[in-house]
């Protein structure tokens, strides 16, 4: 097993495409970064994610947390949806899938490496995406705490929330020291990371049902489209509860707030529902199915 | 030469590979109907047939890359299934050779070896890079290669594990006619080592000279099976020249033992029944009055191939 992942490995970092991603991945957050510094104390447009905009200027380590914001929601759900799409997918169509199930070669193990291969491709990807904007931040913002202005009473539990732009009514001032933001910073990449195991999940069974890599990376990013399309639907009600993106966000307000919270567990335990269902619907298809290719 | 129309075999105590009334049906269509043949250790078996006849569905199911709808196929006494253990003695090219194109020959020679839980060290790499005779070019990327050194690196990889068995689907496409010798006397020499080898081919004339033993497919079913010589006696070809070609093709026409006769250059072709004797030609046309110059077997295997086809598709 350890020798396929090896090998799977190296056929995934060695290709041109992922080393591209990979510095966009660092590049992105890097302009993320400049760009706020650039923009100086010139107000911004109110709407998401203007807290962390303004919070960022305290402090670099909330620049990853501003980066994964802005990015997760799109740019590495496609990176994400590359990676388990063009598991199974992309070796099919290059034909040299069958000369490694003829070595000969476990068909389920082989899709066990390609699916960990692909997972920890996606966890190096918000890894990345987190470094650069730590690296970038704290140079350009420093490494301090942050002085958070709250709406006393809004979260429920006590825990402080952060105060959008304009609102009116009583506020009190908390401290968030370096150590805890770094703390809470980690904790929402990994969140971010256990967000995608969903997409691992249908990705690697849309890459078991064709030959076309293409197709199965436009499945996998479709079905989160249409996830987040009926989400968008309130009148589907506790339907969207088990929808892969209902609990996307959950995280971004963990920064400012004490604890982790419920629905942070819940979209833990439906990424994790996801992956084992559709993984488990890959590898039964997968060690069943004729290669063609 | 076996008769085509048994279902199932009683295979023979060494052999190698059996197809055991295998069909794989896709949806309506049966692209291998029946099939049953064997191949005994040492055979070079020749697997010929017309495109879509089934030749390489065929090999596909015979190393575990497709399930046959009906029958069974084994290696080695033990049945096919996918990642069965019996694969690792076998070296097998289906269809063309792919590699992932990123990556240098080499590399990919040593991660596929080592997919399989094994290390380089262990396969016979010098023997296989011989083969491949690629020279530097092992260490640049396969995306520069061309088909030609994609087959003859597809051989490499194959041999890497000293297989006793190849399976081989067309495996001088894309190559030269110099690299089809080689590839010609690489499997003799193979063969000659002691190992068995079952290849597809529409290069009848490769097969003639490379091959023990041939089995036809049309249509999915087996047509034929046996020996070369077998096959090529099969055809009942036979070319004369006479001195009053009409007046020959006349008495050569209305012969119960003669299917089909043809003016063919200054002589005439002439196809006939396995039972009739070329002699009972001649005596046919020297009792018409023809003088015979020159009778000459048509004893060559793509006469034999298309002999086969054509009474296929008169049944």
């Amino acid at each position: 097993m350890i020798a396929l992942v090896r090998t799977e490995m190296t056929k995934a970092v060695r290709r041109s495409r992922t080393i591209v991603t990979a510095l966009a991945l660092v590049a992105l957050p890097v302009l993320i970064a400049v760009a706020i510094h650039s923009r100086g104390d010139r107000p911004r447009r109110e709407g998401g994610g203007e807290g962390l905009f303004r919070l960022a200027r305290q402090s670099g380590l909330v620049v990853p947390a501003l980066v994964l914001a802005v990015m997760s929601g799109f740019l590495l759900i496609v990176v994400a949806g590359m990676l388990a799409g063009d598991a199974v997918a992309g070796d099919a169509a290059s034909g040299n899938l069958r000369y490694v199930l003829i070595r000969p070669v476990s068909r389920v193990r082989l899709l066990l490496a390609k699916a960990f291969v692909s997972g920890v491709l996606i966890w190096l990807s918000v890894a990345l995406v987190v470094a650069a904007g730590l690296a970038t931040g704290t140079v350009l913002f420093g490494w301090h705490p942050i002085h958070v202005a709250t709406v006393i009473g809004s979260a429920p539990g006590g825990a402080a929330s952060l105060a959008p732009t304009g609102v009116a009514g009583a506020f009190s001032v908390i401290d968030i020291s370096a150590q805890t933001l770094l703390v809470r910073l980690l904790e929402g990449a990994a969140y971010v990371a256990i967000g995608y195991s969903a997409l691992l999940g249908l990705g690697t069974f849309f890459s078991t049902l064709t030959d076309s890599p293409a197709g199965a990376i436009g499945a996998t990013i479709g079905a989160y489209i249409v996830s987040e399309v009926l989400d968008a639907i309130p009148e589907l009600g506790r339907l969207r509860y088990g929808l892969p993106t209902h609990y996307a966000d959950a995280w971004q307000t963990m920064l400012t707030q004490n604890t982790v919270s419920h629905d942070m567990f819940a979209g833990v335990g439906v990424q994790v529902a996801y992956l084992v269902v559709f993984g488990a619907l890959a590898a039964w298809w997968f060690a069943r199915k004729d290669i063609r290719s | 030469m076996t008769a085509v129309a048994a279902a199932t075999i009683d295979p023979p105590e060494d052999a190698v590979v059996v197809i055991d009334g295998v069909s794989k049906h896709f949806g309506a269509v049966a692209a291998v109907d029946d099939l049953s043949f064997a191949v005994t250790r040492g055979q070079v078996c020749g697997l010929l047939g017309p495109n879509g006849a089934g030749k390489t569905t065929t090999l596909r199911v015979l190393v575990g890359l497709e399930r046959p709808s009906a029958g069974r196929a084994r290696l080695f006494g033990a049945d096919v299934a996918p990642a069965a253990p019996a694969l690792r003695r076998v070296g097998a090219m289906v269809e063309q050779a792919a590699f992932v194109p990123h990556l240098s020959g080499m590399t990919n020679l040593r991660l596929w070896w080592e997919a399989g839980g094994g290390r380089l060290r262990d396969a016979d790499l010098d023997g296989a890079l011989e083969v491949a005779g690629l020279g530097d070019a092992v260490h640049r990327k396969v995306r520069t290669y061309s088909q030609g050194m994609k087959q003859r690196l597809g051989f490499a990889r194959l041999l890497l594990g000293r297989p006793e068995l190849l399976i081989l689907d067309e495996p001088t496409n894309g190559l030269d006619p110099g690299e089809i010798r080689e590839i010609r006397e690489l499997i003799r020499a193979l063969s000659e080592r002691g190992a068995t080898v079952l290849l597809s081919s529409h290069h009848l004339t490769e097969v003639e000279q490379t091959c023990s033993h041939v089995v036809v497919m049309n249509n999915g079913r087996l047509a034929a099976r046996g020996t070369v010589a077998e096959i090529i006696a099969t055809s009942g070809g036979v070319y004369l020249e006479v001195d009053d070609v009409d007046r020959a093709l006349g008495v050569l026409g209305a012969h119960p033992g003669v299917e089909r006769a043809a003016r063919q250059g200054d002589g005439i072709a002439v196809d006939t029944a396995p039972t009739v004797r070329r002699s009972d030609l001649v005596e046919a046309l020297v009792g018409a009055g023809v003088r015979v110059e020159t009778v000459t077997p048509l004893q060559r295997l793509e006469d034999a191939f298309l002999h086969l086809l054509e009474a296929g598709a008169g049944e």
